[in-house]
């Protein structure tokens, strides 16, 4: 069996609300899949639908083979799974939380114990065994939990949004678990996240996903070769009430990303320069900063949905990108 | 036996590390004790009145009951506090886990049993101490009876916080529900002082048959045989451990 988790037609309703609508994918044993998308998007509860905890209101599930709505006990035999919200247990130990967790998933003994703490150094927690998680700092809780859905040796790791609420340097170390636990245990890894860098960085191939659907997936190269080679930025004169898109044959697409300032995809950013210089002097234009750079994962999420790929709380114009002159 | 072991050794982990709880478990059946019970016992000091509480003056008739009360408000709060595991989120946990959700959910309830026995234990030594004359040969029946009653009242407390959500309601539904159980119950007064209504619904209480039984076996005065409590306790103790374990099979995380 070379899938570890097939989707098909997958439909989530909550009372009127469509939260996943209609989602199909499938995920290769052995590789680490991302679903990006905005908080909201219906990542979570598919993620739950996926690991048994929430029931799909229509379509077919496997996940290591088996339907997680008939056969639930054998799907949460091979799986390990992070939540986005924390769930360990405050009041006890991480060594009990550890303990619990193994003897729920029918491991027991010296076996139990050793694995505990191969697991706990493997997270730099070891020191912390017998300290309450009551004070353990966000990061510390998190590489628990990580430590926690490993110790059953799952087929296939669920991780929802492992790194929101951290800092950068404990973001960069659990990257480094992850890669690690891929290259340790050739574990099939399912993520879900809003944060690009993360999604680019990590996974193997990405679903987008917005509004309960899937918009677009592959290989981060490939989403990104959504939108051709290169981009470019033109920010023209502020007077220009509303810039005419400049269209031609070197331009594979053009959009108003804000009042004054448009987004063109082209081939090859270096020739179509000067002939966007041109075509905007020959329209009255006048162009006062120019930017190009290589696609990211941002730009495939505002082609595929028309709008940006960040919390809707996180007000602010549109940013060029660096590589400016 | 992967749910239930765990799930008790969590649940006595989880009392070692917070210690306090236990004051506040005890601290309420000792003031009703004291402060209610002495002041009662006076009320209740003129000639005859011991007929009513079966020959027993008042403070030993109360005494008698106060561990039972100590175990019905514990476990059924214990029981509840599933809505604490709910937005800690460690019942995500447990939801996951392969091990089967009844024996999860047993487990749960045998280790909040073990705990609150424990502290029922030190009621039942001060109950010694303030009611003089209570039968020293009681000690091990008032545990057994204790141990059915407190799954009892924690499986009813679980099927409950399976369906809340919120955490507002928590102190609200213990009140409302372990009140007027305890009232009847025959912990304060017997059935037979009760109106008509009030006492249909303390036959269908578990309690009362544990309450009576947990009597008999500390003074020798009970209202029911106590062939017929145990028997009582055991039926009703079953189905709230089924409504619990059914309850907590269907969860999801729906709300």
């Amino acid at each position: 069996m070379s899938e570890a988790i097939v989707v098909e037609n997958l439909v989530k309703k909550f009372k009127d609300i469509t939260a996943v609508d209609q989602v199909s994918f499938q995920v290769k044993q052995g590789e680490i899949y991302g679903l990006l998308g905005p908080n909201g998007a219906g990542k979570t509860t598919t993620i739950h639908i996926l690991t048994t905890l929430l029931r799909p209101t229509s379509g077919k599930v496997f996940v290591a083979g088996y339907d997680v709505v008939t056969s639930p006990g054998e799907v949460r035999k091979r799986i390990g799974i992070v939540f986005q919200d924390p769930s360990i247990d405050n009041q006890l130990t991480a060594y009990d939380n550890m303990y619990i967790h193994g003897r729920l998933y029918g491991l027991s003994g010296e076996e139990l114990k050793r694995k505990i703490y191969q697991l706990l150094d493997f997270v730099d927690l070891k020191p912390y065994a017998n300290k309450l998680v009551r004070y353990f700092s966000g990061g510390m809780r998190r590489r628990l939990e990580i430590a926690r859905s490993l110790l059953h040796e799952p087929d296939i790791l669920f991780l929802d949004e492992p790194t929101i609420g951290l800092d950068p340097q404990t973001r960069v170390k659990i990257w480094d678990y992850i890669m690690a636990i891929k290259k340790e245990h050739g574990m099939t890894i399912f993520l879900t996240t809003h944060y690009m860098d993360e999604a680019d960085q990590l996974c193997e191939r990405i679903a987008i996903m917005d509004h309960g659907q899937i918009k677009a997936q592959g290989t981060p190269e490939q989403l990104k070769s959504l939108l051709g080679n290169e981009i470019v930025y033109v920010k023209l004169d502020g007077n220009t009430t509303s810039p005419p898109c400049i269209e031609s044959d070197y331009v594979e697409s053009c959009k108003q990303v804000s009042r004054d300032t448009l987004q063109l995809v082209v081939k090859n950013a270096a020739t179509a320069m000067p002939r966007i210089f041109e075509a905007a002097s020959s329209k009255g234009l006048k162009i006062i900063e120019v930017s190009y750079r290589r696609p990211t994962l941002n730009e495939v999420f505002i082609y595929l949905t028309g709008r940006e790929l960040r919390d809707s709380l996180e007000e602010g114009g549109f940013r060029p990108p660096h590589r400016r002159w | 036996m992967n749910g239930i072991i765990p799930m008790v050794y969590r649940q006595i982990k989880r009392f070692v590390n917070a210690r306090s709880r236990l004051v506040m478990t005890i601290v309420q059946p000792i003031l009703w004790l004291v402060f209610f019970g002495l002041g009662m016992s006076r009320a209740f000091s003129f000639p005859g009145a011991s007929v009513m509480f079966g020959g027993l003056s008042y403070l030993s008739f109360l005494a008698s009951g106060m561990v039972a009360m100590t175990i019905i408000v514990g476990s059924f709060m214990s029981g509840v506090s599933v809505i604490w595991d709910k937005q800690f989120g460690f019942l995500k946990e447990t939801l996951v886990a392969p091990a089967p959700r009844a024996q999860i959910i047993l487990g749960r309830a045998l280790g909040d049993a073990l705990v609150i026995n424990l502290q029922a234990m030190i009621i039942l030594a001060l109950v010694y101490l303030i009611a003089p004359g209570l039968r020293i040969e009681g000690v091990v029946p008032v545990v057994l009876y204790g141990i059915v009653l407190s799954l009892g009242f924690a499986s009813l407390g679980i099927a409950l916080s399976v369906r809340l959500s919120s955490m507002e309601g928590f102190q609200m539904i213990v009140n409302l529900i372990t009140q007027p159980l305890l009232f009847m119950s025959g912990i304060f007064f017997p059935l037979s002082t009760m109106p008509d209504w009030m006492r249909i619904i303390a036959y269908l209480n578990p309690a009362t048959y544990a309450v009576d039984g947990m009597r008999y076996w500390l003074t020798g005065v009970s209202a029911f045989n106590p062939m017929e409590d145990v028997a009582l306790l055991l039926v009703l103790t079953a189905v709230l451990l089924f409504l619990g374990v059914r309850s907590f099979e269907k969860a999801t995380i729906e709300d």
